[in-house]
Parts: C-alpha cells; sequence; structure tokens
C-alpha cells in the first residue's frame, strides 16, 4: 500500500481507497488479477485486498472480479 | 422422453415450388407428392435409412454413413426423374443430433436443411464434412461448388454437387446463397462488421457429460417446476448450474431452446436477435418476421417484437424449454425489462430457465408469491455427502472412506469446483489421505489450492499447453498450435474434455472451445505470475494466426496485450480504411492511443489517418499537427538521408497503397481543414489538387474532394452548383458502394433544398434515404440519426410539431453511436427551434447554451450561428438590451456589405431593428430595418433562396406593420404567402405570434390567399379551433393541413401509456404491463389528458390520433 497515496487523485469527495474482506487465504498471485491491489493475509484466516479504486464504476467491477472467482465476500470498507 | 446423441448422415430432401404448384394444380401437386413419398420410401429403406419426420412435401432422414445417404440421394434422383418428372431437392450433412421420439435437433440438423435449401432440383449437394466420407468411393463422383454462408451456422460450409451421371450441377453463379471466399471467419467483430454473423456456439446446447452425477432430487424439483414460468439457477461461479440446467433439459422430454449469453448481449437488439434465433431450433418458422423488424431502421421497441414473437411462439404444438445460460453477464436495464416483459406474457407452451451468478431484476417475488417460480440457489445446488460420495468414487474413479468424503465435503462446503480440482489432484496418486489432510487443514482460497494441486499433478506437456493458452478467449486446434508452437493442439483440447479438465465445447463438431471461466481466470493468473516473460510471444503468436485467419480486431487485441507495439502499429495502419469507411475513426483512434508516440510520429500512414479521425472530431488543430508531420515525411522523400528502399531513414509503412495514396488524403484533408476555416480559395485549391493526383477509379476520394468543392460553393450562397457538386459526391460514394458516406451527404443535399425554399424535395431527400436504409436489410448504418433529425425539422417547419417530436425522438434513440460526430450539437439546436414553436422560449435559450458548448467547427458551412439564434430569440421576448449587446458584439450594422453566410445574422440584425423601433419609435431604426430588408431581399432572391426570402418578407411585413403601413405590409405579406404555400411552410409565419396574426386576418378579411390564411390562422386561434378529425399531414401530398400543435409534447413514458390505452388496457393492467404503482399511471394519465385537452380516454385518443401519435 505504499503507492497508494501516489495514485490517489486529490480533491475528489468519493473515497478513492477501498478494503474488500473476503475468506479464505487468497495467494499473491491474484494481484495482477486484482489490477495490482495489495493483497493482506489476516490472521482470522481473512484475505484483505486493498488499495486505489478510480470511481464507481471501478469499485463495481471490483466486486464483480470477487464475484467471478466465487470468493465469500465478508466486507467492504472505504479507506480514508 | 429421454433424447440420445447419435452421430449420423442427415438427409433432407423436398419438391421444388411445391406450394405454387398447389395453388395451381392439387392434384397435380398431390400426385408428385405421392410419387416423391413412395420413391423416397422404397429407396431410403433400400440404404437402411430411417425416416424422421415428413412434413408436407419434405423429409429428413438418417443414415449410418454419408456413402450410404449419398448412393441413396443419386438413386432417388434418378427416379424423380422418370416422367412426370418431380423438381425434388436433396441435401446431405454428417454430424451429430439429438433425438427423441418426434423431435431431432442439433446444429447438424439445421446445416443439412440448409445445404438442401441451396440445393436445385435434380441435384444432391453434399457438405465438406460428408464429402471426406465420400470422396473415396469410385462409383460417386462429386465437384466441389464453393463456401457458402448458411443462416444461423457461424463458419461458412463448402458444399460439393454429386456429379454421377444423370444429376444436376448447377454452376456456382446459379446458386441462390451467400458466397464466402474469405478463410472462415473465427471472431464475429472484424473491424466494421456491421451486420455480423450470428455465431451458432451461442445456440449451442451442452451436452450432458457422460459421467455426471445423477441429482435426481434437483431434476424432481425443475421438473415439477415445469408448470411454473421460470426456474431459476442462482449461485456462484462453479456450482453446476449449466451442467444441471442441460441435464434437466435433455431429460425433460422436451425441445431445448438454448442460448449462452454473453456481454455483447447487453445490447438489446443485438440479445433480441439471438432469443428469436434460439426460438428457431424449436420452430424454424417462428421469428420471420421479426428479423426484418430488428433490422430497420429504426426497430420498433421491444415490446412490440417480444409481442410479435409471442404470438408465433403461442401457435407452437407442444411445449419446450428455453435456456438462457450465465444471465449475470448481461448489464442492461433495456434487457432486464425485454425479460420482464416476456417472463409476463410468455404462452403456457414455454418455460424459461436462467442460469445466474447474480439474481436478475426481474419481479421475483411476484412469481414466487403466484407460485410461478422454481429457485434453485446455493443451499440446493452444493453437493450433499452421498452426490460427493457418487462423483469422487463413482464419476472420478477414486475409492475414499465416508471420513475423507465428509472432511472434503466440509472443507469445499459441497462446491463442485472444488471437489472436482480435489479429484483431479488426488487422481492417480497413493497418498490421498495426506493430501486430504493437507487440504482440509489449509486456510487458503480453496480454488488457489486445488488449482496448484491439479496442475502439479498433470503432466508437463498438459501444464504447459494449459498455462500458454489462457490468454485465449475461445480456443480451437490450430490456433492452439500457433500459440504453443507445437501440434496436437484438437488432440490435447479432447483429452482436456475427456479428462474433466474444465474446457466447454462451443460447437457440436467440437472445433471450438473455451476454459471455465473460473479456471481460465486461475490458469491466467498463474501464467502472469510464473512466466510473465512469455506473455509477448505467447500474444505475438494468437495475433499473427487471427492477422491470417481473416480477424484484424482480434489480432490487434493480442498484439496491444503482448505489447508488440511494431506489430500493432502496422495492422492498425492496415485496418484504418475499413474502419475509416464505416465511420469508426473514433475506435480506430482507441487502438492508436495505446501505441507509444514515437513510434506513430514514424508511421506517415497512420499519421494521416490520426489527422482524419481528429478532424472528424472537429479537433483541427490535433489534426493538423499530425498533418504537419506526414507532409514532412513526405518532403523528405528524395532528398538526403535515404534508406536502400529510396525511403527516408526512420520512416515506417507497412500499408503501401495507402502509402501511395498519402498526398491526394493529405490534399483533401488540407481541403477539408481550410473550408472549416472558411478560406474558399485554400479549399478549393486543395480539392483540385487531390483531383489532379487521384485515378479515375478512386471513387471515396474523388467524392470526398468534390464534397469539399460543394461545401465551398454552399457557404458561397451558389446553391444550384453546391448542389450539383454534393450530388456527385453521393454518386461517387454509391459507386465506391460506401452507402455510410452516400447517406451522409443527404443532410447537405436536403439543407440546401429547404434554403431553397424547396420543402417537398427536401423531404424526398430523407425519405429516399431512409427507405434505401429500410431496404438494404442491413444494420442500421451510421449517419441514421441525423436523417431523422433532419426530416423532424422539416415536420417543423410545417407545423406538424408532433411529428417533428417524433422524428426527433427516433434520433435520440438511435442515438450517438448512429449519427455522424457533430450530431449532438445539431439536435440542440434542433430541439430549441422546436421550443421556440411550442412557446417555451426560455427552454429554447438553454437547449441553445447547451448547442454552443457542444459545437465543434466542421467544413458545414455555419448558417445558422447559435448567438444569431440566441438573438432571435431575446428579440421574440422584447430582451432588447441583451439582443443589442448581441449586435454590437458582432459589430452588425444596416449598411455591412451582404454575404450568403452571415445572412441570418443580418436578418435578425433586422428583428432587432424593429423591436428597437417598437419601444423607441424612432424612425431612424425602421429606416434602417427596412433598408437592410430591401437589400437581404434582393440577395436573396438573385441566390435563388426562396426560404430565407419568406422569412424576409414576412419581416417586412412586420415592419410596415410597425409603421402603420398597412397595404405595404399586406402586399409583402402576399409575396410570402404566394412563396410558401406549395411547399406547405407554417412555422415562418406561426413564429412570429400575434403582430403576425393580425396581419393575417387582415390578409384573410381581404380575399388574400384565403385556404392558406385560415390554415395559419387556426394555429393563432387555438382556443376557437374545432378538433378536425385526421387533419394528419402526408407526406405525398404536396401541403398538408397543419394540426393544432401540443403545447406541450408527451414524454416517452407519457407516449408508452397513451399506446397501451389504445391497445384497451385497464389502468391496471398498464400498471402490471409496465412494472408501475396504479398511482403512478393514474399520475401519468393526468398529464396525458392535460396535454391532450381531453377529458376522457377516448378524446384523448381521437386528439392522439389526429396528431400522429397512434
Amino acid at each position: 500500500m505504499a503507492d497508494k497515496n501516489t495514485t490517489i487523485r486529490s480533491g475528489s469527495k468519493q473515497p478513492t481507497a477501498y478494503q474488500v474482506r473476503l475468506r479464505g487465504h487468497l495467494s499473491a498471485q491474484w494481484a495482477t488479477y486484482f489490477d495490482g491491489l495489495s493483497i493482506t493475509l489476516e490472521n482470522d484466516g481473512d484475505t484483505l485486498i486493498s488499495g486505489p479504486v478510480a470511481d464507481q464504476a471501478a469499485l463495481y467491477g471490483l466486486l464483480r472480479k470477487v464475484r467471478d472467482l466465487g470468493l465469500p465476500l465478508i466486507a467492504l470498507t472505504p479507506l480514508e | 422422453m429421454p433424447r440420445s446423441r447419435q452421430l449420423a448422415a442427415i438427409m433432407f430432401t423436398d419438391i421444388k415450388g411445391y406450394t405454387a404448384l398447389m395453388q395451381q394444380d392439387e392434384d397435380e401437386a398431390v400426385k408428385a407428392r405421392e410419387k416423391h413419398r413412395s420413391i423416397f420410401n422404397s429407396i431410403t429403406d433400400k440404404y437402411n435409412g430411417k425416416v424422421l419426420q415428413y412434413y408436407g412435401d419434405g423429409t429428413l432422414s438418417i443414415f449410418d454413413s454419408a456413402v450410404d445417404a449419398v448412393k441413396c440421394g443419386i438413386e432417388m434422383q434418378l427416379g424423380f426423374r422418370e416422367a412426370p418428372a418431380i423438381p425434388v431437392r436433396i441435401g446431405i450433412h454428417t454430424g451429430d443430433i439429438f433425438f427423441s421420439e418426434e423431435d431431432i435437433v442439433g446444429d447438424s440438423v439445421n446445416v443439412a436443411s440448409r445445404i438442401e435449401s441451396l440445393a436445385v432440383p435434380g441435384s444432391v449437394f453434399v457438405s465438406e464434412k460428408a464429402y471426406d466420407e465420400i470422396k473415396n468411393q469410385s462409383t460417386i463422383k462429386a465437384t466441389r461448388l464453393q463456401a457458402f454462408r448458411l443462416k444461423n451456422v457461424e463458419t461458412p460450409v463448402v458444399v460439393y454437387a454429386i456429379a454421377n451421371e444423370g444429376l444436376v450441377v448447377p454452376r456456382p453463379e446459379d446458386i441462390e446463397g451467400k458466397t464466402e471466399k474469405a478463410p472462415p471467419a473465427t471472431e464475429e467483430q472484424a473491424p466494421g462488421k456491421k451486420s455480423q454473423p450470428l455465431l451458432a456456439t451461442k445456440l449451442f446446447t451442452p451436452p450432458p457429460r457422460p459421467n455426471a452425477v445423477a441429482r435426481p432430487r434437483l431434476i424432481r424439483r425443475l421438473n415439477e417446476g415445469l408448470s411454473g414460468r421460470l426456474s431459476l439457477l442462482s449461485a456462484p461461479a462453479g456450482f453446476g448450474k449449466t451442467t444441471l440446467a442441460s441435464e434437466w433439459a435433455a431429460g425433460s422430454g422436451l425441445p431445448v431452446a438454448w442460448l449462452s449469453l454473453d456481454e455483447r448481449d447487453s445490447n438489446l437488439t443485438r440479445f433480441l436477435t439471438y432469443l428469436t434465433a434460439a426460438l428457431q431450433v424449436i420452430d424454424k418458422d417462428i421469428g420471420k418476421g421479426v428479423s426484418d423488424m430488428l433490422h430497420a431502421p429504426q426497430p420498433p421497441p421491444a415490446e412490440s417484437i417480444l409481442t410479435q414473437l409471442l404470438n408465433e411462439v403461442a401457435i407452437i404444438q407442444g411445449r419446450f424449454i428455453l435456456v438462457l445460460d450465465d444471465y449475470h453477464i448481461v448489464d442492461s436495464k433495456a434487457v432486464d425489462q425485454a425479460l420482464g416483459f416476456l417472463l409476463e406474457h410468455m404462452p403456457p407452451q414455454m418455460h424459461l430457465a436462467i442460469t445466474t451468478r447474480e439474481d436478475p431484476q426481474l419481479p421475483l417475488s411476484r412469481l414466487r408469491v403466484r407460485g410461478q417460480l422454481t429457485e434453485l440457489r446455493v443451499e440446493a445446488l452444493r453437493f450433499t455427502t452421498s452426490e460427493a460420495a457418487s462423483f469422487l468414487n463413482q464419476a472420478m474413479g477414486l475409492s475414499l472412506s465416508e471420513e475423507d468424503i465428509a472432511a472434503l465435503e466440509s472443507r469445499t462446503e459441497g462446491w463442485i469446483a472444488g471437489l472436482q480440482m480435489a479429484a483431479l489432484s488426488m487422481q492417480g496418486r497413493a497418498d490421498t489421505a495426506a493430501f486430504i489432510q493437507a487440504f482440509t487443514g489449509s486456510h487458503r482460497f480453496i480454488l488457489d489450492y486445488l488449482a496448484e494441486e491439479v496442475l502439479h499433478s498433470q503432466p508437463d506437456t498438459v501444464r504447459n499447453f494449459l498455462i500458454q493458452t489462457a490468454i485465449l478467449e475461445r480456443l480451437c486446434g490450430p490456433l492452439c498450435d500457433a500459440v504453443t508452437g507445437s501440434e496436437g493442439g484438437k488432440a490435447m483440447l479432447d483429452t482436456l474434455e475427456r479428462g474433466n479438465l474444465f474446457v466447454i465445447p462451443l460447437d457440436d463438431e467440437r472445433q471450438w472451445y473455451r476454459y471455465h471461466h473460473l479456471f481460465a481466470d486461475v490458469l491466467m493468473a498463474r501464467l502472469m505470475e510464473e512466466q510473465p516473460g512469455q506473455l509477448p510471444g505467447l500474444h505475438r503468436r494468437a495475433s499473427v494466426w487471427y492477422e491470417h485467419n481473416g480477424s484484424p480486431a482480434d489480432a490487434i487485441r493480442h498484439a496491444l496485450a503482448g505489447k508488440d507495439f511494431e506489430r500493432a502499429a502496422g495492422l492498425i495502419e492496415r485496418a484504418w480504411p475499413e474502419m475509416d469507411g464505416n465511420f469508426e475513426s473514433a475506435a480506430w483512434l482507441r487502438w492508436v492511443q495505446a501505441l507509444p508516440d514515437a513510434l506513430i510520429r514514424a508511421r506517415p500512414v497512420l499519421l494521416v489517418g490520426i489527422a482524419w479521425a481528429h478532424l472528424n472530431d472537429g479537433e483541427m488543430e490535433a489534426g493538423e499537427a499530425r498533418l504537419r508531420e506526414a507532409e514532412q515525411w513526405l518532403a523528405r522523400q528524395g532528398n538526403g538521408d535515404q534508406q536502400p528502399t529510396g525511403r527516408p531513414a526512420g520512416m515506417a509503412v507497412t500499408d503501401e497503397a495507402q502509402f501511395q495514396g498519402l498526398p491526394a488524403s493529405i490534399a483533401i484533408a488540407r481541403a477539408y481543414l481550410s473550408q472549416s476555416f472558411g478560406d474558399a480559395a485554400g479549399t478549393v485549391k486543395y480539392a483540385q489538387h487531390a483531383l489532379s493526383l487521384l485515378p479515375e477509379n478512386e471513387y471515396i476520394m474523388r467524392g470526398q474532394a468534390a464534397a469539399l468543392q460543394g461545401l465551398t460553393h454552399w457557404a458561397s450562397g451558389a446553391l444550384d452548383e453546391a448542389h450539383q457538386a454534393l450530388t456527385d459526391t453521393m454518386s461517387y460514394f454509391q459507386i465506391a458502394g460506401n452507402i455510410q458516406f452516400a447517406l451522409s451527404v443527404t443532410y447537405g443535399i436536403a439543407e440546401i433544398r429547404a434554403t431553397q425554399g424547396r420543402l417537398n424535395d427536401a423531404f424526398s431527400n430523407y425519405e429516399y434515404a431512409l427507405m434505401a436504409i429500410a431496404e438494404q436489410h442491413k444494420a442500421i448504418p451510421r449517419g441514421t440519426a441525423d436523417l431523422y433529425l433532419g426530416l423532424g425539422g422539416l415536420f417543423r417547419e410545417r407545423g406538424d410539431l408532433a411529428a417533428a417530436t417524433l422524428q426527433f425522438q427516433k434520433s435520440e434513440e438511435l442515438g450517438p453511436s448512429l449519427a455522424l460526430p457533430d450530431w449532438p450539437y445539431r439536435l440542440c439546436v434542433a430541439k430549441a427551434r422546436l421550443k421556440e414553436a411550442t412557446g417555451e422560449p426560455e427552454a429554447a435559450l438553454a437547449l441553445l447554451d447547451e448547442a454552443e458548448r457542444l459545437y465543434f467547427r466542421t467544413p458545414m458551412p455555419n448558417v445558422r450561428p447559435v448567438a444569431a439564434l440566441k438573438a432571435r430569440l431575446w428579440a421574440i421576448q422584447g430582451r432588447l438590451d441583451e439582443a443589442l449587446a448581441w449586435v454590437h458584439t458582432r459589430k452588425l450594422s444596416a449598411d455591412d456589405n451582404l454575404s450568403f453566410l452571415q445572412e441570418f445574422e443580418h436578418l435578425t440584425l433586422a428583428r432587432v431593428l424593429i423591436g428597437k423601433y417598437h419601444s423607441s419609435r424612432a424612425e431612424e431604426t425602421i429606416i434602417q430595418a427596412m433598408r437592410l430588408l430591401e437589400r437581404l431581399l434582393e440577395a436573396a432572391e438573385e441566390g435563388g433562396r426562396m426560404g430565407n426570402a419568406i422569412e424576409i418578407l414576412v419581416q417586412q411585413a412586420l415592419a410596415r406593420a410597425a409603421q402603420g403601413e398597412k397595404a405595404l405590409a399586406l402586399a409583402a405579406l402576399e409575396r410570402a404567402l404566394a412563396l410558401a404555400e406549395p411547399e406547405g411552410y407554417f412555422q415562418a409565419f406561426a413564429d412570429e405570434g400575434q403582430p403576425m396574426a393580425r396581419l393575417l386576418r387582415e390578409a384573410a378579411a381581404r380575399g388574400i390567399m384565403p385556404d392558406y390564411t385560415g390554415k395559419l390562422l387556426a394555429a393563432f386561434d387555438a382556443e376557437r379551433t374545432e378538433v378536425k378529425p385526421a387533419a394528419i399531414p402526408t407526406l405525398t401530398q404536396g401541403h398538408p393541413a397543419p394540426v393544432r400543435p401540443l403545447i406541450e409534447p408527451l414524454s416517452q413514458r407519457e407516449l408508452e401509456i397513451l399506446q397501451l390505452i389504445a391497445q384497451g388496457l385497464s389502468n391496471k393492467e398498464i400498471s402490471e404491463r409496465l412494472f408501475l404503482a396504479l398511482s403512478t399511471v393514474k399520475g401519468h394519465n393526468k398529464n396525458i389528458f392535460g396535454k391532450l385537452e381531453a377529458q376522457r380516454r377516448t378524446e384523448a385518443l381521437v386528439r392522439a390520433r389526429e396528431l400522429g401519435l397512434l
């Protein structure tokens, strides 16, 4: 998430970064599939996918990818 | 009834012209049919054929081999030849068929039937597949005809005629069918192909899997649900929805129409086209009328198409199932609504089944309440322990203990794709217990864990194949061979299918496959992670294959994905002429924008293409910059730094033919720029230079040069010359076969006619163009939206505001994708003028502001600048300060030199002066106005611009009236009326409000053109006017009687409700039909009645019919 702030456009009112929590541990090879978002494994067995999301359309695109992989979705949180 | 699959030789026969014969001589026809039947039956028997169906004059039969079928066909034809001869056609194809007792389906059946209908009487036609079986038979002779494109068949089929003695072998040109010369197209979206062939793979019902786990509990629920309308299989990827649906459908004993959806089906027209094609599997006569509707320039609303379709379905004998597979991929409100309508009105013989990863936007709760919905969700679809046991131990041949199975079932939560991967990982593995322990103990995402296991358990060859082909959206043997660089792709795909390795066949012939989406994602992620270095090579090879197999769009997609920009640049360069010819320069430009700039700048052909793409969008500076770069390359030709090829070092050219044409193309672009900036001399110079460079038969570019010269004439006011040049342009484009270019000229030609005061001719121009589009039976060309816009403008001119509104709506429904680039601007102007006519100047001004924002330069002369249109409205509203400010800004004066381009501005100046006189009574002002109008009239009459002359005369009349010179006012008005009446002008008078009404009354009182003034006056006296029935102007009548227009037009929704009222639906029925609350419908009704000034439904309908709204 180091480069997060550099890619977020400033001045927009919409949250520009999100975190998606999924059940199960996802391997790092999916980073490219998720357009370079960071993938973090939690100790409780969940996975966090987080990073900049350009707009609402991109956010729905992200959720669609989650759906298409059949990953159990637990939560979606905006990052400030 | 259980259905089974069989490979067979399929034969169709029929008597050509039987229906006609039946009408002429019924006895003769019956005799012919009896002879046909008796010969057919005895010879079919002799060759062990099996008759599956007789229908009217035709038959469908199958044989064990093509050899039997062809021999049988030959013998039959020899029999039919004997007097009295019967004209019988025979077609044969081999392939898989699915059949039950009374029903037979499959793409192969379709192919056989289509081949039969290509055949001529006395001939036997066979497909290449059937020919392959017979070609070594010494007793059978065959001649290759050619490849034909068959309806609903994706790839062209090569057809042979049996040439044994006594059989008819037609010349290829005598066969009525679409020939196909290019190699089989593999993807439907070759760039620029507007009318795309249907992909048969989308209608292919996945065959039941040989080893599938029987799921009687689910099948039972689905069968019970057949009495309802909808079966919904809604669950995430990998829960076996498609497999279950195909098992159930195949075992239901009912015919099945299957449609696999993809992203492009979010386009409503495409969705309806495929829906119709899917239903044609049930009955080939369904949707015959619908396909014309779908290809009409202005397709009717989805509901009309669906109603027609459902009416045809309603007369089918027997029930059937329609399966929509992967509905989640469709992301479109319009498609959701169409499907909702379908569900609501489906006849009882039809049952709909949907598989999806997310619940569709359909009224599910209502269906649920009515007991019309069967839902199978994750809970139902996941494997139970016993299903898991039967899958693992029987289907996959493992021998696991109950505990092991329970552990796997629990870890995967019955997720079928997971269990399948687990089983694949364990096959041929000794230590299954260790695997299960490790797997169940892991927290890792099942897909990750198992995909790795599956891939590791595969031999290297398989594993490499899977990873390397992950980049492909669809797979076929040759394409895989090209990508992997080895042979045996086809065999590998067969192996993968047999080994349950997540490949899904896309056709009967097992030519095209795709990976299960889930698996494809895994493979792609792995490829990018493990062997990113391989990606460029893989994409490159895919690109080359597609390039040589007729799909440049796919070739470019892969070249760009593989970052092989050199290659992509060459392909993009070559794609330009066709993309440009289809008005797809914007899409082309998106490809270009993926290329590095340095590479673009080395390619003059690309540079000129980009310049044109920018010019088309009004980006004159950007376009000119690219043009200059190209010109610099050409200037260096023949100078110092030459390569051995004679080319400047660093320059790259792929498309030699385009390069040779660059000087002419650049000259035309220069002419385009000059004309856009009003430089007539420059335009003529460059256009003539271009013509001197162009060969006689270079029709497109000659047409473009002629067009630009025509626009120059237009801008100078030489309308006859302009008309001639644009008509020539149209002929050039027609000779070149580019209908879109030809149609795009219509707007200019009709505009010129309107300026000349020839509204009738202008109407004909648009009508002719729209008719030409309707008759071509192809997809609607770009530019059609502009035609409706122009036509609507003419209706407005004639005072038929309802018709104008409808035309504008049609134009908007087609939208910018079917319009020329400056359409959004012209739409705003047209709508503003309509608002002006309906007495809403504020709304009109808002639209003009929007138009100002959207305006961009084109070579089209800007004869009515938006600022002047605004000033005109201000003058009408009495907002003199603003109007005068405009006069000041434009530095306009009554003593200016006159030019056609400024005619509208000067006319507006006259209006402002008359307005000023009204408030100040300063004699000086009105004298200026009169002097200006006199000069304007002289110029307009001299230039034959009678449309403008009418407007000028109207202003003269108003100015004289303001001065109190009644006789002079009426004299001017009478001249205007005389010019206007034959062409049906209306708004030119109506727009002028009460001062004009007073003058017209005066004119009527003096018996000046009483019919016409009476009609015009009716508009001013709306309150006192009686409703006249059926006073709808028709285009064939020279001067229609205008109808009192609506003050406020009906909204789209209100029009929709009005249609339903006209169909006699109650408010409640309307609310159900449109999924609206009853109160909402009532609210709409109130508005509709208000706008139509009606108290009751019947009154509203009378008025609506009168206005042409119904």
